[in-house]
């Protein structure tokens, strides 16, 4: 009986211990007290969009584990977040309605992660007129970058094309690039437009190559990138284009005629794999936030929270990231706020505006937001190549520069950032 | 004019749900029905054509299309009221309809669609290549920056107000094709349907009447683009690819092509049910499946469509 007694306090402590050990195993987010969250939640909207052409959910899913992980660690000023997520199937009319859902019937007082293509362009007049934010995570276009409504912690696809013309230039000595993109005025000729620009504002040539939406001919536009006369080839496109790119100047096997580089979409775990032995060491690629397998806190921490929050097949990738970094100064902001104040949008707004200066090591800079009516805060980036079955790191944080940069930084000095 | 019990049942159905609509669903629904009711519009010009001269068109959101590319221009470009710039996008697709019509007049059947989709084809790469304006400058008015303000008509700034602007609209549109169905363009196209010689023997411009049919089919397809395009300030060439054309041709059918009850059960169909399923977190594609069937069920067992079988199903006093 005794032996019996003792070998049930053996189980029971073993549980116990695995049961605490496995408690401390899940990450801690935000600054609760522990337990879960209580109360009335905290209403906060996010719209991504998942359709032909891509799926842009990763920053909303990863803003999701996070504020999961807030939940369970107290919470805000002790109450949940309730995140409601809208998918705008890259169609305005569905992004109109998932806004008009989440921002006048369900009250959010702020939207966090919204990646899209579309959701942007149309939403931003309406964010402006109910006087919201968004903390948006995955903008692609123009009208993103130049709301007073959303700021984001991605870079998109000008910054992040200027940063790789800047690496060319300094590091491989590029003297004429053509920037193939895609044909969509917010999109394409905006980022290329801003390349070009870069390179002119040096005394050096650029051109652009814009390739039809709806039918891209990548042959047609690699040949025409060819006779420009460039010796550098920027590929400012989605990934899956990128490749058909990067294959054709294969089979013409001309990697040693020109420098290669290439805006985010390229920096993925898989692309590599996909790229094959020929692109080794050859493709340069610019990362909008932190390699994937960076040391810093957040970086670590980002994985540990997609680890036990997320599902494992989320993809965790740069959109995720950022959708992490949004949701995360989403709520320090909260944290700092008067917890009375936390359910009143104009006053959630007006803290999400009075940002300033939030550090984080997955963003080369500040993060900030401001009463502007354009927002980039992050336009500092790390530059990578294809090595092996993955990447290595070529060029550390730096910053970028060019004209469409000049007025952010002028922001940045008001600020007291510099 | 002779009231049809249909005609008065169309009015109250209109009024009712100008009325209350806007009152008793929230934002959301509240522009799901307003774009509900812009393809309303562009189903009963489907159904003008295929019901009263057995034309299939295949082409109609392309045709939206073009109608909001109007507006937008109008709207950005000059400043003009709304209903200049509504007006202004009829009148052009009534004649990009006209002239889409030379040359499928000599089509029939298989060969008139292929025609109608092949230009829905060429109106898609267009509008994904120029886009719709914003307020840019140019010819094509598109900048790559957030758009210039939309301006709604006068009396209709909120989407509640809008959502009704959209009901009076629509239901203006479907009486204009009444109008013609009980004048001398509908007794053509009755002739027309039956037979062509025949029609032509009995000194019908044959011609002059398909053209006419089209002009109109295009005038409400311009006039719906144009009110969509005042729902949400800005359009993407997402929402006018060819396949869509052939999907409201679809649902037209089985609404019920020839009559207003169709009409709107198509749009129902193709704006309401995918908007629910998504509402139920459930695939909003899955509304396509669903779709396929009733096309099946309406092509072997419901030639007037689920309008023809809720009408058979009445009282007939009620008919």
């Amino acid at each position: 009986m005794k032996r019996l007694l003792v070998l049930g306090l053996a189980v029971l402590g073993a549980a116990t211990l695995s049961g605490t050990a496995a408690a401390q195993d899940k990450p801690r987010c935000g600054a609760g007290n522990g337990t879960a969250a209580t109360g009335a939640p905290i209403k906060v909207g996010g719209i991504f969009g998942n359709a032909a052409p891509g799926d842009f959910s990763s920053a909303t899913d990863a803003a999701k584990a996070f504020f999961d992980c807030v939940n369970a660690s107290g919470g805000i000023h002790g109450r949940p977040v309730q995140y409601m997520i809208e998918n705008d199937q890259w169609n305005p009319e569905l992004a109109g309605q998932a806004a008009s859902k989440l921002v006048r019937d369900e009250g959010v007082v702020a939207m966090v992660g919204n990646a899209s293509f579309v959701e942007m362009s149309v939403n931003a007049p309406l964010y402006a007129r109910e006087n919201i934010m968004a903390m948006a995570s995955g903008c692609a276009v123009s009208e993103c970058f130049e709301s007073s409504s959303i700021v984001s912690t991605n870079q998109g696809p000008l910054a992040s094309s200027v940063g790789a013309a800047i690496y060319a230039v300094e590091e491989l000595g590029a003297k004429n690039i053509s920037c193939i993109g895609l044909a969509i005025p917010s999109v394409g000729n905006w980022s290329c437009g801003a390349v070009e620009e870069y390179m002119a504002s040096k005394g050096l040539a650029g051109s652009s190559v814009l390739l039809n939406p709806a039918a891209p001919d990548v042959n047609s536009g690699l040949l025409e990138a060819i006779a420009s006369g460039a010796d550098t080839m920027l590929v400012n496109l989605p990934a899956g284009l990128a490749i058909a790119v990067l294959g054709s100047a294969k089979e013409q096997d001309i990697r040693d005629t020109y420098k290669w580089i290439s805006s985010t979409p390229l920096y993925d775990r898989s692309v590599p794999g996909a790229l094959g032995e020929y692109w080794d060491g050859a493709m340069f690629v610019n990362a909008e936030l932190t390699p994937f397998d960076g040391t810093g806190p957040d970086n670590v921490h980002w994985l540990s929270v997609m680890d036990a929050y997320a599902k494992a097949e989320d993809p965790r990738d740069t959109f995720s990231q950022a959708g992490y970094l949004s949701a995360k100064f989403f709520t320090q902001m909260l944290e700092a706020m008067d917890p009375g104040d936390i359910d009143v949008r104009a006053k959630v707004t007006a803290a999400i505006k009075a940002i300033a200066g939030y550090r984080s090591d997955l963003i080369c800079g500040p993060y900030y937001v401001g009463e502007v009516d354009r927002h980039m805060p992050n336009h500092a980036g790390t530059m990578v190549k294809v090595s092996g079955a993955g990447f290595e790191v070529v060029r550390e944080c730096y910053e970028y520069e060019g004209p469409y940069f000049a007025p952010l930084i002028e922001a940045e000095k008001k600020f007291g950032l510099r | 004019m002779a009231y049809s019990t249909s005609g008065i049942a169309g009015l109250a159905f209109a009024a009712l749900t100008a009325v209350f609509l806007p009152v008793l669903v929230g934002s959301q629904w509240v522009l799901i029905f307003t774009s509900t009711a812009c393809f309303a519009l562009a189903a009963a010009g489907i159904g003008l054509m295929y019901a009263r001269l057995n034309m299939v068109s295949l082409t109609q959101v392309g045709l939206m299309g073009v109608g909001g590319w109007v507006t937008l221009r109008m709207n950005h470009g000059l400043g003009l009221p709304f209903e200049f710039n509504l007006l202004a996008a009829g009148v052009v697709t009534a004649a990009f309809g006209m002239l889409l019509a030379l040359p499928a007049l000599r089509m029939r059947g298989l060969y008139l669609a292929l025609i109608t989709l092949m230009s829905a084809g060429g109106i898609e790469i267009v509008l994904s290549t120029f886009r719709f304006p914003n307020g840019g400058e140019g010819f094509w008015g598109v900048m790559p920056s957030v758009a210039a303000p939309f301006r709604r008509p006068v009396l209709a700034i909120e989407d509640g107000a809008y959502l009704r602007y959209a009901i009076v609209v629509s239901t203006l549109g479907m009486l204009l094709i009444e109008l013609h169905r009980r004048g001398a363009p509908g007794r053509a196209w009755a002739m027309i349907r039956r037979s062509e010689a025949a029609a032509m023997a009995s000194g019908v411009n044959v011609t002059l009447y398909k053209a006419w049919a089209f002009a109109l089919s295009g005038l409400l397809a311009g006039l719906a683009g144009g009110l969509l395009a005042g729902s949400i300030g800005l359009l993407d060439a997402a929402t006018f690819r060819a396949p869509e054309s052939i999907m409201l041709f679809a649902l037209a059918v089985v609404g019920g092509a020839g009559s207003w009850p169709g009409a709107v059960i198509a749009a129902i169909l193709y704006r309401v049910l995918p908007a629910l399923f998504n509402d139920w977190g459930l695939n909003p594609d899955l509304a396509l499946v669903i779709f396929g069937a009733a096309l099946l069920h309406a092509i072997m067992t419901a030639p007037e469509g689920i309008a023809g079988q809720i009408r058979a199903a009445l009282p007939r006093w009620a008919k």
